[in-house]
């Protein structure tokens, strides 16, 4: 995992419930919206089924850097700001940074005492699909999930 | 629409929240599938009651002993007389979930505010972020006989064997088996997919419209009366995988068709795929016990 993201984990660990939902409702506000033509692909392909909110990602691997695009819905702020997390906390990384995600990123962010034990696998859904698709991308250029597919 | 629905001073609409903001008879509950969506905006005066962190007790498996859920009432400035008002997230899942479970503690006045959260915010309606202060309340729970609504295993096994009505109303996949045994799904998984035998498929998502308000009277006969043949007259017991979408279900059948006998079966799938010998079913028939 990348310093940026280590830290954002660890002041989300750190922080009360309260301060964990306003540290998630901002990151959440601050995910970027999608580029115009990733818009356009927001489909089974790239929905992460596991959610219950209709959650996109969008991976590429370009000059052994991991490029990330993701969104969630506004109306599910726990879920857009976990989303927003990874974004930010993984911009710049590269692929090694990736495959090192904790498979309890999700937990160690302290999502389960937010979101409760019936919610919080479809999350961990999203650590493993961006692991796996990393991890295909880095052994198979262009295989699949690329930016373009 | 809603007033031809058979109770219908039970589903209220925005405007009539509107005209009750500052009535101090009348909380307003919001109760969240994202507990984060109340801090991101609520309606004004509304208190948040988290479905999986207030009502349930972590040991248990049940709901709350009844003090505590008498000390909640309280802290939210809600006493036995309060109007309460539900709404919420996904067309009111958890809404339902919650007045569901304030029903069983013999809440009185239950309310849900049609189209919840999503179709006060979509028409233009004011959300804060201010915090909700009201004075303590004093709260004496009076629990009703809890099997006039909710079932349990063995009312399934009795339900099936009478060839009683069971609605299952997740998604046609989860009814079939196909989805639930997933790989790497493992806190929401169950052994086994498929369904109680002799249940019907509605999933919930049907009773509703595409804004979050319920579907009308005639549109929701169509659906369990015409389709499925459900009437008045029966003892009904609906379920989902944990309770909450099954909770709406009973709402629509109870309040909006004046259903006498409606129960939900908060065990659900989650008990009843991993139940030792219960009998399923798998596949888009009802079928029989395999």
């Amino acid at each position: 995992m990348t310093e940026k993201l280590a830290g954002l984990v660890e002041e989300l660990q750190s922080a009360d419930r309260q301060e964990r939902i306003e540290l998630l409702i901002d990151l959440a506000r601050s995910l970027p919206k999608l580029p115009d033509h990733l818009e356009a692909h927001k489909d089974a392909t790239h929905r992460v089924e596991e959610c219950q909110s209709p959650v996109y990602l969008f991976i590429d691997v370009q000059n052994g850097r991991v490029v990330f695009h993701a969104d969630a819905p506004v109306e599910a702020p726990t879920v857009r700001g976990f989303v927003a997390l990874l974004v930010e906390g993984l911009e710049g990384a590269n692929a090694a940074d990736v495959a090192a995600l904790p498979d309890d990123l999700v937990r160690r962010a302290g999502l389960l005492e937010i979101l409760g034990m019936q919610r919080i696998a479809g999350l961990d859904a999203v650590v493993r699909r961006l692991k796996r698709t990393t991890a295909l991308l880095t052994s198979a250029p262009g295989n699949t999930q690329s930016l373009t597919s | 629409m809603s007033n031809s629905h058979a109770h219908a001073d039970v589903l209220v609409t925005p405007e009539w929240v509107e005209r009750h903001l500052d009535d101090p008879n009348v909380r307003l509950i919001e109760t969240d599938e994202d507990p984060a969506l109340y801090f991101q905006g609520h309606i004004p005066g509304a208190v948040e009651i988290g479905w999986h962190n207030q009502l349930q007790d972590p040991v248990t498996r049940d709901y709350l002993p009844v003090p505590q859920f008498e000390d909640l009432c309280a802290r939210s400035g809600i006493s036995p007389e309060t109007t309460c008002v539900f709404y919420g997230d996904k067309s009111n899942w958890w809404a339902c979930y919650a007045f569901w479970v304030f029903k069983l503690y013999g809440h009185r006045d239950c309310r849900v505010l049609d189209g919840g959260y999503k179709f006060w915010r979509e028409s233009g309606r004011p959300l804060t972020t201010g915090p909700s202060k009201h004075p303590r309340a004093e709260y004496k729970a009076a629990p009703i006989d809890q099997a006039l609504i909710r079932a349990f295993r063995d009312d399934v096994f009795a339900q099936i064997d009478a060839g009683k009505p069971l609605v299952d109303v997740r998604s046609p996949r989860e009814y079939t088996g196909e989805l639930l045994h997933m790989e790497e799904y493992p806190q929401e998984g169950t052994l086994r997919g498929g369904h109680v035998p002799g249940a019907r498929n509605v999933p919930w998502g049907r009773t509703v419209r595409d804004d979050g308000r319920f579907k009308s009277v005639d549109e929701l006969k169509a659906i369990f009366e015409e389709e499925i043949g459900l009437n008045a007259g029966q003892e009904i017991i609906a379920y989902c995988r944990i309770g909450e979408r099954s909770s709406l279900v009973w709402f629509v059948l109870t309040y909006l068709l004046g259903y006498p006998h409606v129960q939900n079966y908060d065990g659900s799938w989650l008990e009843w795929g991993n139940l030792v010998r219960a009998p399923i079913a798998k596949g888009p028939s009802p079928g029989a016990i395999v």
